[in-house]
C-alpha cells in the first residue's frame, strides 16, 4: 500500500502536465454538459409542474435514460455523432437530466400552496409567481438536484476517455489495462477531488439569499461558462495529424513511449477505446492509430500498416497459455492443443477476423470451417472425463481461437469444455488463470514479456526482438514464476502496428513510421 | 356593491356551489357561514377568480369581474388567508410591499404606509420590518397578513377563515382589534367562517350555506328569531342563548326594562352595546346585586338592569308565549 502511494506521488509528479490538462478537459466536459442539462431540465421541470399530466412521461423517459449503462450510452452515440467531445457531452447531458428535472419538479410542486394562493390573490402574474415565489422557494431543492447531477457527471465523464474525449479517464483506463495502480489512482483521486470540489462550490450557492435568484443565476452562468471553456484550452496546441491510441498502448513500454523514445514521434494524441479505434480512423476523426497486425478491419477499411523500420515492436506470437496442473491431470491435453501449432499465419488470421467482424459469421462457424479445411475437425466425443475451462480476451481473434480449442479438445479427448470468453484484458484474463478460474487461454509472447512479466528494458533489448528467444524467455519465466506453461506457437504474429488510411498514406507518401515522423516535423 | 348571480361550480359530480345569488352592499360586513364542504370558501374564491365559476356572474359596481385581466381585479381586493400565506423568503416589509410594488407605488410612500399600518397592528416597525415571518408568533403573522391585505387601501376585503388557525386568546385579541380598527371602516368585507359566534360578532349580515346552497341570508337577529328552515334552526340551536347575547343589543330589550329616576352611578353601556357586554359588566360582585344603570340618550331616560331582569327580558323578547 505504501509502495503504491509512493508510486502514485512519483507518477503524479512526472505526469503533472498531462494530469493538469486532463483535469481541465474533465472539468470542461462536466460543466459544458451540466450547463446544457440545466438549460433544458429546469424549464422542463417547470413545464411538468404546470402540466402535471406530462410529468409521468417526462420523468419516465429521463429515468430510462438514467438506467442505460454509461458505456452502452456512449456506444449508442458513436454511430450518430462519431467520437470525441460531442458524443461525450451528449451522453453526459442525458445522464444529468433526471436529477435536475425531478428536483425542479419536486421543488416547485412542493412550494406551500398557501403561499402560491396568496401570491395569486395579490394579483401577481404567472411569470411573477414563477420568478418571485416558486423558483426562489424551490431553489434549494433544484440546487440539490444540480449537485447530484454534478457528482454523477464527474464520475461518468471518466468514461469519456473511451471515445477520445479525454479527461481523467485516460489514466484510469490506461492504469487498468496495464495493471498500474499508481496510474489508476492518478486518474481516480483527482476525479473524486473534482467531484467534491464542484459539489462544495455549488453548496456555496445554497447560502446565497434565495430572493436574489437572478443574481445567483447570472453568477452561476458565468461560472459554468468559464469552467466549460476549460475544455478547449488543451486543444489550442495542435499538430498536423491526430493519433488515437487505446489506453494500454499509451502506457506500455513497447507502445507509445517506444514511439516517442525510439522514433522521436511528436504527435497530438487522444485516448480511445480499442473497439472504436478502427472506425474512428475510417471516419477520419483520427489519422493515425495503433492496431494489431491481424485485425480483420485492416482489409475491410483499406488501412495501411506503416512499416516498423526500427523494429521497436516485439514479436507477439500467439500460443496457448495453460495451467501446469491441468496438463498433469490430463496429459492428452498438450498434444491436442499443439495440433494447431504452426497452422495459422498472419493472413489466414486476418482473413478469419474479417469474416467474423465484417461478414458477420459466428466465431464457431469460422473456427469449424478452418479445422475442416485443415482436416483437423472431429465430431465431439461427448466424454465425461473432466472439464477444461477455456478463457479468452474480448476480441474476435481470441473468440475464434477459443472455439478452435474447444472443438479440438471435445473431438480428440474425453474431456468436455466450458468457456469463459470476453474477459476484459490481459490482467483480467491472466488473473483468472492464476486464480484457477480458467485453465487456459491464448496469449501473445510480447504481452507475456512486457505486460505480465514487466521485463526490464535491458533484458528486452538483450532478446533483440527475436521471436524464438522471446518465446523461450517467457516460457521459462512463466514456469518458474507461475507454474504456467506456454505451449507451441500457433504461427501468426499479432504485433502492434501503426496504421493510417491507405488513401492518406499514399497521398502524403508515408509508408514507414520514420517517414511519418519526418512528415510531422516538417513545418 | 357586489352582485353575485346564479353562481355554480362543480368539481366532478360534486356540486360545490349550486346556483347561488346574493348581493353585498358597500361598507357591509358579509359573512359566509357554514360547515366544511358547504361551499363557502369556493364561493369566496370565485369572487377574485382564484376559482373560475362554471356558470353565473359576479359584478362589482355594475362591472362584470371577468371583463378585466384577473391580476388587475385581484389587486383591487385585499385577501387574508387562514394560514397567512406570507412569503417565507421575504421580510415583513417586503411581504407587505408586494401589492404596492405591483401597483408601481413610490418606495417612500410604500415604506411610510407600511410603518403606519404596523403601528396600528402593534408591531413597532423598527423592530419588525426586517424580520422574516418565521421569527413571528402566529398572531403576529396574521396581523402582518391583515396589513398586507390592507396596505393598498382596497375597497373590498376577502377573508378566508382569518382567525381559524389562532389559539382562543389570540383570536379574541385580534377579533377585538378587528372591530375597532379604523382601517376597516367603510370597507366591504366578505368573510368566510365556520364559527357561529364569530359570524355574529363580526358580521352585519350572515349568509348561511349548506350543500352548496344558501339556506338563509339575514342579520344575526333574523336568523336567530326567524330561521327559515330546519337546517338554520338546528345550526343555531347549540348555545342558542349565548348566541342571542351576542346578537342582540340593549336597545332591543329596553322596552322590557324598568325605568329609573334615581340613576346613581351610570355605566358606560349604551343602547348599542351587545347583551354579552352587559353580562360582562354584570359579572362582578358589586354590580350583580344592584344591577347597573344606563342612559338611553334618544329617549333621554335611565334604565336599570340586573341579571334577573336581563334574563327575563330576553325570555320575553325572544321566546314570547313560553
Amino acid at each position: 500500500m505504501m509502495e503504491t502511494m509512493n508510486e502514485f506521488f512519483k507518477f503524479v509528479n512526472q505526469e503533472s502536465d498531462k494530469l493538469l490538462q486532463q483535469a481541465l478537459v474533465h472539468s470542461g466536459l462536466t460543466f459544458l454538459s451540466l450547463f446544457i442539462a440545466i438549460l433544458v431540465s429546469v424549464p422542463l421541470g417547470i413545464l411538468i409542474s404546470r402540466r402535471r399530466k406530462l410529468s409521468g412521461t417526462v420523468l419516465g423517459i429521463a429515468g430510462i435514460l438514467q438506467t442505460i449503462p454509461s458505456i452502452a450510452l456512449l456506444g449508442f452515440m458513436i454511430p450518430l455523432l462519431g467520437i470525441g467531445a460531442r458524443p461525450a457531452i451528449v451522453a453526459l447531458f442525458l445522464y444529468a437530466l433526471l436529477p435536475i428535472i425531478r428536483n425542479t419538479y419536486t421543488g416547485i410542486v412542493g412550494v406551500d400552496a398557501n403561499v402560491k394562493e396568496a401570491a395569486m390573490a395579490m394579483g401577481m402574474t404567472d411569470w411573477q409567481i414563477l420568478w418571485k415565489v416558486e423558483l426562489p422557494l424551490a431553489f434549494p431543492v433544484i440546487l440539490a438536484g444540480i449537485r447530484t447531477a454534478t457528482v454523477i457527471t464527474v464520475g461518468v465523464a471518466t468514461l469519456a476517455a473511451y471515445i477520445a474525449a479525454g479527461g481523467l479517464g485516460e489514466f484510469i483506463f490506461g492504469g487498468i489495462a496495464l495493471n498500474n495502480s499508481a496510474m489508476i489512482l492518478a486518474g481516480a483521486i483527482p476525479a473524486a477531488l473534482l467531484a467534491l470540489f464542484f459539489d462544495f462550490l455549488l453548496s456555496r450557492l445554497q447560502h446565497v439569499r434565495i430572493k436574489k435568484i437572478k443574481r445567483v443565476l447570472v453568477t452561476g452562468c458565468i461560472l459554468f461558462v468559464a469552467i466549460s471553456s476549460l475544455y478547449f484550452v488543451p486543444s489550442v496546441f495542435g499538430s498536423k495529424l491526430l493519433a488515437g491510441f487505446p489506453p494500454e498502448f499509451m502506457g506500455r513500454n513497447d507502445g507509445f513511449p517506444a514511439l516517442k523514445n525510439r522514433y522521436h514521434l511528436k504527435i497530438n494524441t487522444v485516448v480511445i477505446g480499442q473497439a472504436l479505434l478502427y472506425d474512428a480512423l475510417k471516419e477520419k476523426q483520427i489519422d493515425v492509430i495503433s492496431g494489431y497486425s491481424t485485425e480483420g478491419r485492416i482489409k475491410a477499411f483499406h488501412l495501411k500498416i506503416l512499416q516498423d523500420d526500427k523494429h521497436i515492436f516485439p514479436p507477439y506470437f500467439a500460443a496457448p497459455l495453460v495451467r501446469e496442473d491441468i496438463l498433469k491431470s490430463y496429459p492428452e491435453l498438450q498434444s491436442t492443443l499443439n495440433l494447431l501449432s504452426g497452422k495459422i499465419n498472419d493472413s489466414l488470421m486476418t482473413e478469419m477476423n474479417y469474416r467474423v467482424d465484417y461478414l458477420h459469421e459466428s466465431p464457431g462457424e469460422v473456427a469449424k470451417d478452418f479445422l475442416e479445411k485443415k482436416g483437423l475437425y472431429q465430431n465431439p466425443r461427448n466424454g465425461h472425463k473432466g472439464t477444461v475451462r477455456i478463457g479468452s480476451k474480448i476480441f474476435t481473434e481470441q473468440y475464434i481461437l477459443a472455439e478452435m480449442y474447444k472443438m479440438l479438445i471435445e473431438g480428440y479427448t474425453d474431456l468436455n469444455v466450458t468457456q469463459r470468453t470476453g474477459l476484459g484484458g490481459t490482467q483480467i484474463c491472466f488473473g483468472a488463470l492464476t486464480n484457477n478460474q480458467i485453465d487456459l487461454y491464448p496469449e501473445y509472447t510480447g504481452t507475456g514479456l512486457q505486460v505480465i512479466l514487466s521485463t526490464p528494458q535491458r533484458v528486452v533489448d538483450s532478446l533483440g526482438g527475436n521471436e524464438n528467444e522471446v518465446y523461450n524467455y517467457v516460457k521459462s519465466e512463466f514456469k518458474k514464476q507461475f507454474n504456467i506453461e506456454w505451449l507451441k506457437p500457433i504461427g501468426f504474429n499479432n504485433t502492434y502496428a501503426v496504421m493510417m488510411r491507405q488513401h492518406q498514406s499514399e497521398r502524403l507518401g508515408i509508408t514507414t513510421i520514420s517517414r511519418l515522423v519526418n512528415y510531422l516535423s516538417k513545418k | 356593491m357586489i352582485e353575485v348571480s346564479r353562481l355554480k361550480k362543480y368539481f366532478g359530480n360534486i356540486r360545490a356551489v349550486d346556483d347561488i345569488s346574493f348581493s353585498v352592499k358597500d361598507g357591509e360586513r358579509f359573512i359566509l357561514l357554514g360547515t366544511s364542504g358547504s361551499g363557502k370558501t369556493t364561493t369566496l374564491k370565485m369572487l377574485n377568480r382564484l376559482i373560475e365559476p362554471d356558470e353565473g356572474t359576479v359584478t362589482i359596481d355594475g362591472k362584470r369581474h371577468d371583463d378585466q385581466p384577473v391580476e388587475l381585479l385581484r389587486r383591487q381586493m385585499g385577501y387574508v388567508l387562514q394560514n397567512t400565506g406570507l412569503f417565507p423568503h421575504y421580510t415583513i416589509e417586503e411581504n407587505i410591499s408586494i401589492v404596492p410594488d405591483l401597483l408601481g407605488w413610490d418606495k417612500d410612500k410604500t415604506k411610510k404606509r407600511i410603518a403606519e399600518l404596523l403601528i396600528k397592528f402593534h408591531l413597532p416597525p423598527e423592530t419588525y420590518m426586517a424580520l422574516y415571518p418565521v421569527q413571528l408568533s402566529g398572531g403576529q403573522q396574521q396581523r402582518v397578513g391583515f396589513a398586507r391585505a390592507l396596505v393598498a387601501n382596497p375597497p373590498i376585503l376577502l377573508m378566508d377563515e382569518p382567525l381559524g388557525a389562532l389559539d382562543p386568546v389570540t383570536r379574541q385579541q385580534i377579533k377585538g382589534e378587528f372591530k375597532k380598527l379604523n382601517e376597516l371602516k367603510g370597507k366591504t368585507i366578505i368573510l368566510v367562517t365556520h364559527d357561529i359566534s364569530e359570524a355574529i360578532e363580526l358580521g352585519n349580515r350572515i349568509c348561511v350555506m349548506d350543500g352548496g346552497k344558501i339556506q338563509q341570508t339575514g342579520s344575526a337577529q333574523e336568523l336567530l328569531l326567524h330561521p327559515k328552515n330546519e337546517f338554520v334552526k338546528h345550526f343555531f340551536s347549540h348555545n342558542h342563548f349565548l348566541l342571542q347575547l351576542n346578537a342582540f343589543h340593549l336597545a332591543d330589550i329596553t322596552s322590557y326594562l324598568q325605568e329609573t329616576s334615581s340613576p346613581g352611578k351610570i355605566s358606560e353601556l349604551n343602547p348599542a352595546s351587545t347583551l354579552m357586554e352587559v353580562v360582562g359588566e354584570l359579572s362582578s360582585f358589586a354590580t350583580a346585586k344592584d344591577g347597573i344603570v344606563f342612559h338611553d340618550e334618544k329617549a333621554d331616560k335611565f334604565f336599570r338592569i340586573d341579571m334577573v331582569s336581563l334574563f327575563t327580558a330576553v325570555q320575553q323578547k325572544l321566546n314570547p308565549g313560553q
